[in-house]
């Protein structure tokens, strides 16, 4: 007799596999082009000495080792090392998010959907889906690492060996394995999949921000942090791999904890009770827009908090920059700003500027998410009672974008706050008011994306996640253009980068109304073609 | 003549190139209960979501009130009740609470009929939607359209996830408004709680409107079934005019009973000729909604 409990797990792989394909192959060109670009381009930002010794210098500051993660190469340095060091927790974090993605996908969403019944009630073992999930997350990453390690191997930059490259591909694949099995956890826990995915992404935020302030404090503990086990891997230098044997042992840690979890649970339920709620709708749940704010509350709350706690850890290193940039004006080249103003309060502000930019890209992703939902909604059929309602659709479209805004907003206010309060700590403090500046000038900015998100709603309603590519490459742009000597026009792509250096700069007022202008126009274009098209049958 | 609730004509829907209604013409008048049965994918859904504003028509006009569906949308809504087949609601909301949201949407409140039909469906109002099942979700669409004021109901395959018992008090419900003179549109696929509470029957097929009128008037249009016992040998029968479906059952002697369907217009002249077989028993059945069913269902395209 077969061991029944892995039946047809071979079969669900190839399914799992041949379904995934395109989304496979988006994520591959993102992460490959992404480090292969990055790649070709090093030699000739970083080909002469003075250009390595101010950005050693650079990424050895407080605030650099905050985005970044810790430099600790010795010399001499080559592009290859600076690489390294720049790239690793960027990539680190797209992996992570990667395998947050499939690993929900193809466990908790699957479930949600009743698919996982159908799978189960044929003859296919009970720990078969979940397996097949566990390998096509090792297929995935593998595969992600080895182009990675070719690709480097290609591009060639002074100072890569076959073995580093090696190693950075598979200490990327073994670092987002173990962040898939951890996603996979999860979604044992969790009862559906968007709280599978919140959560996941709870615990990858509160170990990239743990990574940061140990990066900041004292690097010797950084590797206990999950997330800093990836800056261990000291590659072009030392070209360790024992963090790859410790990621792959949690990985198989939190693998047979998740094992152990799915064989005592049941099909759809998750280990966290659900618990009876509300006999009556309270006064408050009235119309569309109270409704959409109630269902999106606990995303909201947690967006929120979030980028609370991301301002305040940002903030509470300002005491370490003012004091230490001092003495290394080079670091003004990558913050960006032309005038090397010594002032403690300048270099603060102009880190706070492109912090703000991280803020700002960030704060617009729930905004985004909520006007998508506009037509994900529709699909699901969650709409057709309200459309049957004495409800009209410029009342529906209108409330989801209400929310969108008002998320945003407060999400960008309390991470700008967030970062003024921590910042208080410093020796010579910046006034609060000062960092709203960055308020001020972002949030026509955000208001921009957040009106082509609804003009693709409306336009291109089955293609409408290209909006994407905004956030995504505005962050790109913002936080590598001036690493990577972007032209101006490649920074001024997305609404973010029309925005000049505010905090540190006075806002430019006329500039935010004609964005405003803008965004009321494209809500407006936006509206007028969907209340004319049909909407999304499920 | 009576108001009419619901007007539409020619009514057509193209999706791409696909044509999901080709010619849909009907009318509901007040107070009528009219049954719209078809085959799966004949355009049922279609019609209702062009109906509700959801989808906008390419051709023909559908009015309901006397207000145009497109136009007028939130206007007609005010007045309008509507359960789809498959009831999709917010998994993290209590069905307690999309019921008030419902009638709130509306400009209505929660009233004892509300608690009434809660109990008369048993329905637990306090569990989060994503712990109901289809017939649950199903309950809190009908209990929110139940208790809603309205003049025109919208059924769309409304009991498909019911039981029984549940089925049996849908129908008492769908009685109630009846009697207070509403007027109510059921797209059902089961068809004795068609022919119970329908006044007229629209029957769709690929898109167009093959037939409406009452349960009577389409059994006129239909063929009544007879099994027969006679003396003499059968077989000749089966060239009779007006005679179809001749299933000979056979015995020692060779055939002397068999079934039959008779056309309507014809079953005069075929009884006067039964008289010469020597009829030892007959049995006539007029036909049943599933006959119809069936009979229009299997038709070929084209072939009327």
């Amino acid at each position: 007799m077969r061991y029944n409990l892995f039946n047809q797990t071979g079969y669900i792989i190839r399914f799992y596999l041949r379904r995934d394909r395109f989304l496979i192959v988006g994520w591959l060109i993102l992460i490959v082009g992404l480090m292969g670009g990055a790649a070709a381009k090093f030699d000739s930002i970083y080909g002469t000495k003075a250009a390595l010794a101010s950005i050693v210098t650079t990424l050895k500051t407080p605030a650099m080792k905050a985005m970044f993660g810790s430099f600790t190469a010795k010399p001499p340095y080559t592009s290859a090392i600076i690489y390294a060091s720049e790239m690793m927790v960027f990539m680190g974090l797209v992996f992570a998010m990667m395998n947050i993605y499939f690993a929900v996908k193809n466990s908790r969403t699957e479930e949600d959907n009743g698919t996982l019944e159908l799978i189960r009630a044929h003859s296919v073992g009970k720990l078969s889906p979940l397996i097949a999930v566990i390998i096509e997350l090792f297929v995935i990453n593998l595969i992600n690492g080895v182009l990675i390690a070719i690709s480097l191997e290609f591009a060639g930059m002074t100072g890569t060996d076959i073995l580093g490259n090696c190693l950075f591909g598979l200490g990327l694949a073994a670092f987002g394995f173990m962040f898939g099995m951890m996603s996979l956890l999860v979604s044992q826990l969790a009862n559906n999949s968007r709280g599978a995915t919140i959560l996941s992404y709870l615990i990858l935020g509160f170990t990239y921000i743990a990574r940061m302030l140990t990066d900041v404090k004292n690097t010797n503990y950084t590797w206990i942090t999950m997330f800093g086990l990836i800056e261990k891997l000291e590659i072009y230098t030392e070209n360790n791999w024992l963090p790859v044997l410790y990621m792959v042992l949690s990985a198989l840690l939190l693998l047979f904890v998740t094992i152990f979890a799915s064989t005592h649970r049941d099909v759809a339920a998750g280990l966290i009770p659900t618990r009876p709620g509300r006999r009556n709708a309270s006064f408050l749940l009235a119309n569309p827009f109270s409704l959409i704010l109630r269902l999106e509350r606990i995303s909201l709350i947690i967006w929120t908090c979030g980028l609370f706690v991301l301002g305040i850890s940002y903030g509470s290193i300002f005491g370490n920059i003012g004091n230490l940039l001092k003495t290394n004006p080079s670091v003004a080249k990558l913050i960006g700003s032309s005038a090397i103003k010594s002032s403690n309060h300048a270099i603060i502000l102009n880190f706070a500027a492109t912090l703000s930019v991280v803020f700002a890209v960030i704060a617009t992703i729930p905004a985004v998410i909520t006007i998508l939902r506009i037509n994900n909604d529709e699909k699901k059929g969650w709409l057709e009672q309200i459309h049957a309602r004495g409800i009209s659709r410029s009342n529906i479209f209108f409330s989801y974008i209400a929310v969108a805004l008002l998320c945003e907003a407060l999400c960008l206010l309390v991470a700008l706050l967030g970062m003024g309060f921590a910042g208080m700590s410093a020796k010579d403090p910046v006034s609060l008011l000062r960092f709203l500046r960055a308020f001020s000038g972002y949030l026509p900015a955000i208001y921009v994306v957040s009106g082509i998100a609804a003009l693709f709603t409306a336009l291109f309603p089955k293609i409408q996640n290209i909006v994407w590519i905004l956030p995504i490459y505005g962050l790109f742009s913002m936080y590598f253009g001036n690493l990577l000597n972007f032209p101006k026009w490649a920074k001024q792509l997305t609404p973010y980068g029309w925005v000049n250096r505010v905090p540190l700069k006075e806002v430019q007022w006329n500039n935010g109304v004609v964005m405003i202008g803008l965004t009321l126009g494209l809500f407006l274009i936006s509206y007028l073609i969907y209340s004319k098209r049909d909407l999304l049958e499920s | 003549m009576s108001e009419k609730i619901l007007e539409i004509k020619n009514l057509q829907k193209k999706f791409g190139k696909f044509e999901a209604l080709k010619n849909i013409t009907f009318d509901i008048k007040k107070g009528e209960v009219f049954g719209f049965i078809g085959p799966n994918g004949a355009g049922k859904s279609t019609t209702i979501r062009i109906l509700l504003g959801i989808l906008h028509a390419n051709g023909g006009s559908a009015k309901i009130f006397g207000k145009d569906v497109w136009q007028s949308a939130v206007s007609i809504h005010k007045r309008l009740a509507y359960v789809p087949g498959d009831v999709y609601l917010w998994p993290n909301l209590t069905g307690g609470e999309i019921i008030d949201l419902f009638l709130k949407l509306n400009q209505q409140r929660h009233s004892a009929r509300t608690d009434e039909l809660i109990k008369q469906f048993d329905l637990d109002p306090t569990k989060k939607v994503r712990t109901y099942s289809k017939g649950n979700r199903q309950k809190v669409a009908l209990i929110a359209a139940f208790s809603t004021a309205a003049d025109f109901y919208i059924f769309d395959e409304p009991t498909s996830g019911l039981d029984p018992l549940m089925e049996e008090i849908f129908q008492k419900n769908v009685m109630h408004l009846k009697n207070e003179g509403k007027s109510i549109l059921l797209s059902s696929h089961i068809l004795s709680e068609v022919e119970k509470m329908c006044d007229r029957i629209g029957i769709i097929r690929q898109g167009k409107i093959i037939e409406t009128g009452s349960l009577d008037d389409m059994r006129h249009l239909t063929r009544t079934v007879f099994v027969l016992e006679t003396q003499k040998p059968l077989e000749s029968l089966s060239q009779l005019e007006g005679v179809y479906n001749f299933k000979p059952v056979l015995d020692k002697e060779g055939v002397n009973k068999a079934t039959f369907t008779v056309d309507s217009e014809n079953i005069n002249s075929v009884l006067e000729k039964l008289v010469a077989y020597k009829i030892i028993s007959i049995q006539s059945t007029p036909p049943t909604l599933e006959d119809l069913f069936m009979r229009y269902y299997n038709q070929k395209e084209g072939s009327r």
